[in-house]
């Protein structure tokens, strides 16, 4: 049962908070596109005069620029996921007919507000650290994509216009205007998108340049922006800002529950901890496909560049990112596993739990397990190689796309569980239905260890190909399961209802675990991406001749990382607790939606 | 006492990053440092100190060992074990030397079969070794199983001229004079007692520097007349022999001429002129 009321403020109230909301934002706004404007003026100003780099006090400029340009990420990683998570989320409200969902989308809407202007001060001031403190290397930048900036800026206005037509326009957009309302959604999101797709051809470009010749003179503006790692980077950024809104949505529902002081509080906030996990490891699951996909046009750009990455100096960080990435599917898995504990019928699932485990664990292991390390001289001959002789063979492509295939299986297969918990389905063709899912599961871990052992006995050319058939085994094996589940539990008699909010605490600290790693992932991964263009502004045509120039080891980045994720999450928790206050002032609890005992839905 | 959720939950976040932290610090620390560059041209070097050389950049800046394996069987490219013997034979009319230079600046030109033409050219970014390097790399190359034939003259002289990717960064403009630069060289520096520089000099104590513009930075050059310890010392000369002084005794814009001075310095034969 669900009740619902909608808190209608004056239109005088709302329209102040709109002065208040909106007049920083457009200030920005105002300022990125004078400042835009100014670049091209000021970069030659800049390069007639000032040094290639100037010393940033204390901490130095690299540092200053990693700090700022990564909290700047993760609060875009966050405006751009949030509303990303909150269209999925009204689109699945409108679907199911159910007021929650469009109070959820409503709600996280509201949070990515003080965000907004938050992720603008902090591109301002990484715009300003490259021009004051690498002129000579944000001319050449300017230079090659000044046109694009102002792209940028424009994009920058029409989507905070959007976003805040979307949120203020909710009540008036309602009942049979409903579409309209969506379709703002979704065209911030597509105007979010394009921003985010126009830097990330300037990133893209220190990593793989194109379209400029050896001098480093531009030949073609095309082909600088649609470099090798453009495309790949923009779907996994997409993907990765999914997981992002996902895991972050989930961590203030898990906040909200240890806070919650009822039972229909820790109801509320247990589904949208659910939601918000949902979204994140639907997107989860596809996202290393895009990782691997990433790491070919690496291979493609310049294979030095690749081995490098992945067996150079850097050689460690994919073992501290396979642990990071393990933590992210047990802890997604172990989630469901706890949720089916207040879902009546579920304890037939439970027997296959340490099966899941099981391949969890192994597949964890798997990709744990490195090939070229970087060994010290008693290490290598204790092993008798740079390769350890039994394990090393794990090392290897083959052995890490099989595992994470069989992993992205085994997650499919506990959310599928979990959906069917207090579902029996009354459909005649129900046994043939689930023999043939299962069989479609055992058909696609055959074909995925299949390639994955034959990938041994053939050369690194043709096993490259192999991954294909294994990513295509396991989509298809998820398409087809989830085409043959969905008709066969429509209208499935019920086994009782969900006990929201009767979790497991612990459950509540798993999504904290998965928001936490999921974000330090990221900035990792930014380290790595960074990284690898070693002593290179862009790589192969302007070098770093800077006292920056040397790429640290992961420790130094680990705190670093460390230091600015803790800063981001502190940022994050002051405007969560902006969003209480809102609640507060407006005695607010009838806002919120009860569900009262349990629910059906899911 | 009941903790706040808050410090909980933080306390519980900042549990997981230090696990993560703890686990990173705890691997072994390795850095990417920029690599040095390697100048011979001009210098008195024997055939062992060429092949150390040589060595040094198949293992670093060359970063040749990520791909080869001397004496065992690379799955990316071949083990080159014996490789300054065998190269003789791999085209015919062509010598060992002769093979090893073409596979380092045009590596597709000649593929051992069974491997992927992936090889970068080793005299272009982001390598972009010298000339000098590619000359110790030669050298150690036919070390392994042949004799070391290589001359600097072999190596073309386009090798490395394109300025390893320097081209945005190389293009310093110094307010400095450098025919008052030439005679900072000449008289107060007394540069010239150690150094050649173009038509000037002939002093062997100190490595030629006819073409120290082309082979190196320009942060180079200045650094090293700061400090020419921090800088290393050219392979074949004693170290220590640099003054440390330069720095004192002259004055700004007697560095500053002296360094456009070297700038200009580009091998060509009119560049310095008594």
């Amino acid at each position: 049962m669900v009740s619902f009321s909608t808190g209608k403020s004056s239109g005088i109230r709302r329209s102040g908070v709109f002065a208040r909301q909106v007049a920083p934002a457009i200030c920005s706004g105002v300022a990125l596109l004078l400042l835009v404007h100014a670049i091209p003026a000021l970069a030659q100003e800049t390069t007639k005069a000032a040094p290639a780099y100037r010393a940033f006090p204390l901490v130095g400029s690299r540092l200053a620029v990693w700090a700022i340009a990564q909290i700047h990420l993760n609060f875009a990683a966050f405006i751009l996921g949030v509303p990303i998570f909150a269209v999925i989320v009204e689109v699945m409200g409108m679907r199911a007919r159910d007021p929650r969902y469009d109070w959820l989308a409503r709600e996280f809407v509201k949070l990515v507000f003080a965000a907004f202007s938050t992720t603008a001060l902090l591109g301002a001031l990484l715009l300003f650290l490259f021009i004051g403190y690498y002129p000579k290397f944000w001319a050449y930048m300017t230079g090659i994509f000044y046109q694009t900036m102002w792209v940028y800026a424009i994009l920058f206005f029409l989507e905070t216009f959007t976003v805040y037509l979307w949120y203020y326009g909710w009540d008036w957009l309602s009942g049979r205007r409903k579409w309209i309302h969506l379709s703002l959604g979704i065209l911030a999101n597509i105007f979010g998108t394009a921003i985010m797709v126009i830097s990330n051809s300037w990133v893209t470009f220190m990593t793989s340049p194109r379209g400029v010749d050896e001098a480093g003179n531009l030949t073609s503006l095309w082909q600088a922006i649609n470099n090798y790692t453009w495309m790949p980077i923009n779907i996994h950024r997409l993907l990765g800002n999914i997981v992002f809104g996902g895991t972050i949505a989930a961590a203030y529902a898990a906040f909200r529950f240890l806070s919650a002081k009822t039972h229909e509080e820790r109801a509320l906030y247990d589904w949208m901890g659910y939601i918000g996990n949902f979204v994140a490891i639907s997107s989860l699951l596809v996202l290393p496909f895009a990782g691997y996909y990433l790491g070919r046009e690496i291979y493609a750009f310049n294979q030095t560049m690749g081995i490098t990455m992945m067996g150079g100096f850097m050689s460690w960080l994919w073992v501290l990112q396979a642990i990071l990435i393990g933590v992210l599917f047990i802890g997604s898995n172990y989630y469901l596993w706890l949720g089916m504990e207040r879902i009546p019928g579920a304890e037939r699932y439970r027997k296959y739990i340490p099966y899941l485990i099981m391949v969890l664990a192994a597949g964890f292991l798997v990709w744990a397990t490195p090939r070229s390390m970087v060994v010290t001289l008693q290490e290598a001959r204790a092993m008798g190689g740079t390769h350890h002789p039994v394990l090393g063979f794990l090392g290897v492509m083959s052995a890490k796309n099989t595992a994470v295939n069989l992993m992205i299986l085994t997650t499919f297969l506990s959310f599928l569980l979990y959906r069917r918990a207090n579902r029996v389905s009354t459909r005649p063709w129900a046994r043939v239905g689930m023999g043939l899912q299962w069989a479609i599961f055992g058909i696609a871990a055959s074909i995925v260890t299949f390639y994955g052992v034959y990938g041994y006995f053939v050369e690194s050319i043709v096993r490259i190909g192999f991954s294909v058939y294994q990513v295509l085994a396991v989509l298809g094996a998820i398409t087809l399961v989830m085409a043959i589940d969905i008709p066969m539990f429509k209208g499935a008699r019920s086994t009782g209802t969900i006990r929201w909010g009767q979790i497991p605490v612990r459950s509540q600290y798993v999504l904290i675990l998965l928001a936490v790693t999921f974000t330090w992932l990221m900035g990792l991964m930014g380290f790595a991406r960074s990284g690898i263009r070693q002593h290179w502004h862009v790589y192969g045509v302007m070098r770093d001749t800077s006292v920056d120039a040397v790429t640290p080891a992961l420790g130094y980045a680990a705190n670093v990382i460390t230091t600015v994720t803790a800063i981001f999450f502190a940022l994050v928790l002051f405007i969560f607790w902006l969003g209480t206050l809102g609640e507060k002032s407006k005695g607010a609890r009838g806002l919120i939606p009860v569900v009262a005992g349990g629910s059906e839905e899911r | 006492m009941r903790v706040p959720v808050v410090l909980r939950v933080s306390l519980f976040a900042l549990a997981v990053m230090g696990v993560y932290t703890y686990y990173a610090n705890s691997i072994p620390q390795l850095q990417s440092k920029p690599p040095e560059e390697l100048s011979l041209e001009g210098a008195n070097v024997t055939a062992d100190q060429l092949v150390k050389a040589g060595q040094e950049l198949f293992k670093g800046k060359g970063v040749c060992e990520i791909c080869h394996r001397i004496g065992q069987k690379g799955t990316r490219a071949p083990d080159l074990a014996g490789v300054g013997a065998r190269a003789a034979k791999r085209v015919p009319g062509k010598t060992a030397k002769a093979y090893l230079i073409e596979s380092l600046i045009e590596p597709t030109a000649y593929l051992v079969q069974g491997y992927p033409p992936i090889m970068p050219k080793v005299d272009k970014p982001p390598l972009a070794l010298n000339r000098s390097e590619v000359w110790a790399l030669t050298a150690f190359l036919e070390s392994l199983g042949g004799q070391v034939t290589v001359k600097l003259d072999d190596i073309p002289r386009t090798v490395g001229g394109t300025g390893g990717g320097q081209a945005q960064v190389a293009e310093l403009t110094l307010p400095g004079d450098p025919k008052a630069g030439q005679a900072v060289f000449m008289g107060k520096g007394a540069c010239i007692a150690c150094h050649k520089a173009g038509s000037i000099g002939a002093s062997p104590v100190g490595p030629d520097l006819s073409q120290i513009a082309k082979i190196q930075t320009p942060q180079y050059i200045m650094a090293k007349i700061l400090d020419p310890a921090s800088m290393g010392t050219v392979a074949g000369y004693p170290r220590g022999v640099m003054p440390p002084t330069l720095g004192q005794t002259l004055t700004a814009k007697e560095y500053v001429d002296l360094v456009s001075f070297l700038l200009t310095l580009k091998g060509e034969a009119a560049t310095a002129k008594k």
